[in-house]
């Protein structure tokens, strides 16, 4: 900031500082844009159905109905969800960064005839839509007597996750300098610690961020877990949703009280995350 | 930064060790578990999915759950196993285990249309001899046929809806108008409150099955209770006259502002809020809404207390009654033709709806399919009305979408949905159903 | 150095778990859904093979090519929605005061799942009660439009969710990519004399096109397979006006029962995101990717 300052400063303060509140300004209005739905949610979650749908939106619960939260808690297996969430999540992300870490490292780095098409091989599976697939999917666990079983979402996440999770990797290996790697092998390195002890290293801010892309995509998947899985001791929290859409009456201010207690670590883990991008290649690379 | 990475790798390894260990585990119990049961023929399991989950049904979800206790506590060697989805992801699971044979023992189903592909690929068992036997004449008259393919019975309903015209008595009075008993008063009563500015009709018709039961009304009390019906079973034309006057009616209907502004983008939801928060005067919906207006403590108690009920107004000159229904049974219970415990799935089922039956209007709410006795009943007075009138009625259409196959009803809704929205005209309405009807025969 | 870096074990120890996944889950499936594109099936009874009658009819079939013609549609507005979500990311990534927080904010609406963002814009359209219909009568607009039920606007209404809805996602991806550019880079233009837009745009930009081009591939592929808001806020309608591809196949494989036919759109659309990728990487494809 003192630096663009005081090198703009030079040509022409007013006009640097006139924009400036105008970025401002406008940051600020997109920011209010962007914080607005979790207020607008935890609202929501505190509504019955007649105000969800009778006040206007923007309304304050007349009589805030915490009861939602309670009976969410209570009828709910929240607890139990809670817990498959977060362990399936972490499993199934750490799984594809390094799945999709090797097989982006493999690509970029490493030289054999193969790589192109192995990467479109890879592209092309981004494209399948899960509902074309669901079904074969369904067969294939059948017989493999994996449903009703976490390992069967937990691969499907996996699966479903590495084509993204290897474009995004793919980007950033390629503009990643590789002195440091070439340095490595020629100090006579194995490739084992080039991967482990310099790529993953400074690869950090992509992977915090695809971890985190990855982390939301797997917290609010539900058609996986729904088909998959029939046991009450596997489900996660998304299907805690729909304890609460019923035959021809939906109760939207638990489905509120629900969505608002299962954004909440998501959001720790998002804050968390979200400041490993910024600890940038620098680092690694001075110190890798 | 270095060893902090081994210390990261070193636990992602274990993490990931435990969890394939764990998994594994799991494996094994489970074929254990599955081996065991083969073994001992002792104790037997019914798998039971059904769409009443505790938070948004919770009394539907206790009867379930005392009526099971009940059973098994009479019958020492079976557990019923339940599996509880929300009612689209039922629809979805149905169809992804029935693709693979899977279906458990014991599960929902709805009537016509949606059964027939699972009675063609023979994923359902007759019942004919439950409902010949323990179930003798316990169904109210038409309500079990709806399940019944070539007249075999491949379900038993649980509910049974028919589809009033509820109105706010309050804003009637401040606008000066009556409740209507003909069309024409209909018309008149709308054009009013619509001159006053208030929103004669709450229609969320982005659901399009809620568009299709005005056009039904319209189409029985224009053309009599066979026009439409006999469309669908190919003994007439979807080119009948009445069926094509009906639609005219549904445009003028349009025309005159009738329904809510913006109603084809509104859910069903949606357009009940803007009733229940006494924005729009009359709703057309089945029975399934009576503890909206009777005993859902959300709702506030004037609304309540101003919430009636009309039966949809007659044609003049039209053939239909007053006394003939749109509705039909909701969901009833399968039992799966591979299962392995048969037998005691449709004693289950059997049982089901035999206790079913007793509570469920007293404690859910629900109209069950089989014959009420009102009398000692405590219930709301709009229940028993509702009751009263079913005893009298002269004829009862299940709704179309659940008469039609998939495909036909597909096409059914979307030419409702363009009907209402005036991108077609009435003929045009009329020769779609009538090509897609005959493509099928 | 080639030797250890064309170690075929050690490639196959990298490749393998990953390439296994991907073709027993996805490629094993979609070849099975091709499979049953050939038959007429209802998903239930007995299968038929019907060869290609299926595709032959999908050919045909005016609400297929309208929606995708929607999904189209979509990819085009969403690789345009790229150019302001990196304006964005280089206001952010650059030394703006309280960058962090804002960034922070800005993702925000990622984290929600699809349910709670569909509920949030269908009571922003909402006609009557909505908070855009309330603004625009607050400011005197008479006679707002009733946004979801209007054929000419729901699919730009809903549009405009979807690009709201993934927002966080290529800011994110964007950000991480402009944080890994040496701070010596830029230093060095800014001792040049360089202006700030011109750092991003002569330096910064070129130097993450690799990402850019990757964001523009998963924009159209995201799009041509796009299918949650839609379903959930209008299903597709009215009369079809918000229809796209996957909702539409959706429609014909789960809720009527036409399951060879579904799986045949599903087959078609892998073939028609293929087509489109290639010309998309033919058309950004340069010299070579750049590097250091």
């Amino acid at each position: 900031m003192a630096q663009t300052q005081s090198t703009a400063g030079k040509d022409n303060s007013i006009l640097t500082k006139v924009g400036m509140s105008v970025l401002y300004i406008g940051l600020i209005i997109v920011a209010v844009f962007q914080i607005y739905p979790l207020i607008w949610l935890f609202q929501f979650s505190l509504k019955s159905n007649s105000e969800v749908f009778g006040m206007s939106p923007f309304a304050l619960p007349q009589d805030p109905k915490w009861e939602n939260y309670v009976r969410v808690w209570t009828d709910g297996n929240i607890n139990l969800y809670f817990f498959n969430s977060v362990w399936i999540t972490v499993v199934s992300v750490l799984l594809t960064l390094l799945f999709a870490s090797f097989v982006t490292f493999a690509i970029t780095r490493m030289n054999w005839k193969l790589n192109k098409l192995v990467l479109g091989l890879f592209m092309v599976g981004l494209m399948v839509p899960i509902h074309s697939a669901i079904i074969p999917l369904f067969s294939f666990f059948l017989e493999l007597n994996l449903i009703d079983n976490p390992l069967s979402i937990i691969l499907s996440y996996t699966a479903f996750n590495l084509p993204l999770t290897i474009m995004i990797l793919l980007g950033f290996y390629y503009t990643l300098p590789r002195e440091i790697e070439e340095a490595a092998v020629v100090d006579g390195c194995s490739i084992h610690r080039i991967f482990f002890q310099i790529t993953l290293p400074m690869t950090t801010p992509v992977l915090a961020t695809t971890a985190i892309i990855n982390m939301i995509y797997n917290w609010n998947e539900f058609i996986f877990v729904n088909t998959f899985i029939s046991s009450d001791k596997f489900k996660t929290l998304t299907v805690g949703i729909q304890n609460f859409i019923g035959q021809y009456l939906t109760d939207w201010g638990a489905i509120g009280a629900t969505l608002m207690i299962s954004i909440i670590p998501i959001l720790i883990a998002f804050l968390i995350l979200s400041n490993r991008i910024v600890e940038g290649i620098a680092a690694g690379s001075v110190k890798g | 930064m270095k060893s902090a990475w081994h210390k990261v790798l070193f636990s992602f390894a274990l993490v990931l060790m435990f969890a394939l260990a764990a998994c594994g585990g799991n494996d094994e119990e489970e074929e254990n578990a599955a081996s065991g049961e083969n073994e001992s023929d002792s104790s037997k399991t019914i798998e039971f999915m059904h769409l009443w989950p505790e938070g948004s049904s919770k009394q539907h979800h206790e009867i379930v759950n005392s009526i099971i206790d009940e059973f098994e506590s009479d019958h020492p060697d079976v557990t019923v196993d339940v599996e509880i989805l929300g009612n689209e992801q039922y629809k979805e699971k149905l169809k992804v285990l029935s693709t693979s044979n899977e279906l458990p023992d014991v599960g929902m189903t709805w009537a016509a249309g949606f059964l027939d592909p699972y009675v063609g690929g023979d994923m359902f068992a007759p019942l004919d001899d439950i409902l010949e036997g323990p179930l003798k004449d316990k169904f109210v008259a038409g309500t079990a046929e709806a399940y019944a393919v070539d007249d075999v019975t491949y379900g038993l309903p649980l509910e049974l809806n028919i589809t009033p015209l509820y109105y706010n008595q309050r804003i009637f009075d401040e606008n000066g108008v009556e409740v209507p008993g003909t069309f024409e008063e209909l018309k008149e009563a709308i054009q009013t409150l619509a001159d006053n500015g208030v929103t004669p009709v709450a229609l969320g018709n982005k659901d399009r099955w809620t568009g299709s039961m005005w056009y039904m009304y319209l189409a029985d009390r224009i053309g009599g209770s066979k026009a439409l019906n006999s469309a669908i079973d190919r003994t007439g034309s979807f080119e009948d006259p009445a069926l094509i006057q009906a639609a005219e009616e549904i445009q003028e209907l349009v025309d005159m502002d009738a329904f809510i502004n913006g109603f084809n983008g509104l859910g069903n939801d949606e357009a009940k809020g803007y009733f229940i928060n006494e924005q729009a005067a009359m709703y057309l919906m089945a029975t399934w809404d009576l503890p909206e207006w009777t005993t859902n403590e959300d709702n506030p108690q004037e609304f309540r207390d101003s919430v009636d009920y009309a039966k949809f107004p007659t044609v003049e000159g039209g053939e239909g009654d007053a006394n003939s229904y749109v509705g039909g049974p909701g969901v009833g219970l399968f039992v799966a033709e591979n299962s392995d415990v048969k037998d005691e799935a449709k004693e289950f089922v059997s049982f089901f709806v035999e206790k079913w039956g007793e509570r469920s209007v007293t404690d859910a709410g629900v109209i069950p399919a089989t014959v009420v006795d009102t009398e000692g009943l405590d219930l709301p007075q709009m229940y028993i009305d509702i009751l009263n009138d079913l005893n009298e009625a002269s004829n009862l259409t299940l709704y179309a979408d659940v008469q039609m196959s998939a495909g036909v009803a597909d096409v059914h809704l979307d030419s409702i949905q363009a009907l209402f929205g005036k991108a077609i005209t009435p003929e045009e309405f009329a020769k779609q159903q009538e090509d897609a009807l005959a493509a099928e025969e | 150095m080639n030797k250890v870096m064309s170690n075929k074990a050690v490639i196959a120890l990298y490749v393998l778990p990953a390439f296994i996944l991907i073709v027993a889950l996805i490629y094993g499936p979609i070849l099975i859904t091709g499979y049953y594109g050939l038959m007429d099936w209802d998903g239930i009874g007995a299968k038929t093979f019907v060869g290609l009658d299926n595709y032959m009819e999908l050919i045909k079939d005016a609400k297929f090519w309208q929606s995708a013609y929607h999904s189209f549609l979509l990819a085009f507005f969403s690789t345009l929605s790229l150019v302001p979500y990196l304006a964005i990311s280089l206001i952010l990534a650059g030394k703006v005061k309280g960058s962090d927080l804002l960034r922070k904010i800005y993702l925000i609406p990622m984290l929600l799942s699809s349910v709670a963002i569909a509920q949030l814009w269908v009571k922003i359209y909402d006609p009557n009660n909505g908070m855009l219909n309330s603004l625009l009568t607050m400011v005197g607009v008479e006679n707002p439009p009733a946004w979801l039920a209007d054929t000419n606007l729901v699919l730009y209404a809903i549009f405009v969710a979807i690009l709201w809805q993934y927002a966080g996602f290529y800011i994110i991806i964007y950000y991480a990519a402009l944080k890994g550019i040496p701070e010596s880079l830029v230093e060095a233009a800014k001792i040049d004399g360089a202006s700030p837009i011109q750092i991003a745009y002569k330096i910064k930009v070129p130097l993450i096109s690799g990402v850019i081009k990757v964001t523009v591939v998963l924009a159209i592929v995201g799009s041509l397979k796009y299918f949650d808001l839609i379903y959930v806020m209008t299903g597709g309608g009215p009369n079809g006006a918000s229809e796209v591809i996957a909702s539409y196949m959706y429609k014909k494989a789960f809720d009527t029962f036409d399951f060879g036919y579904g799986s045949a759109i599903a087959f078609f659309l892998l073939l028609i995101t293929l087509i489109v990728t290639w010309i998309t990487r033919k058309l950004t494809a340069s010299e070579d990717e750049i590097q250091y």
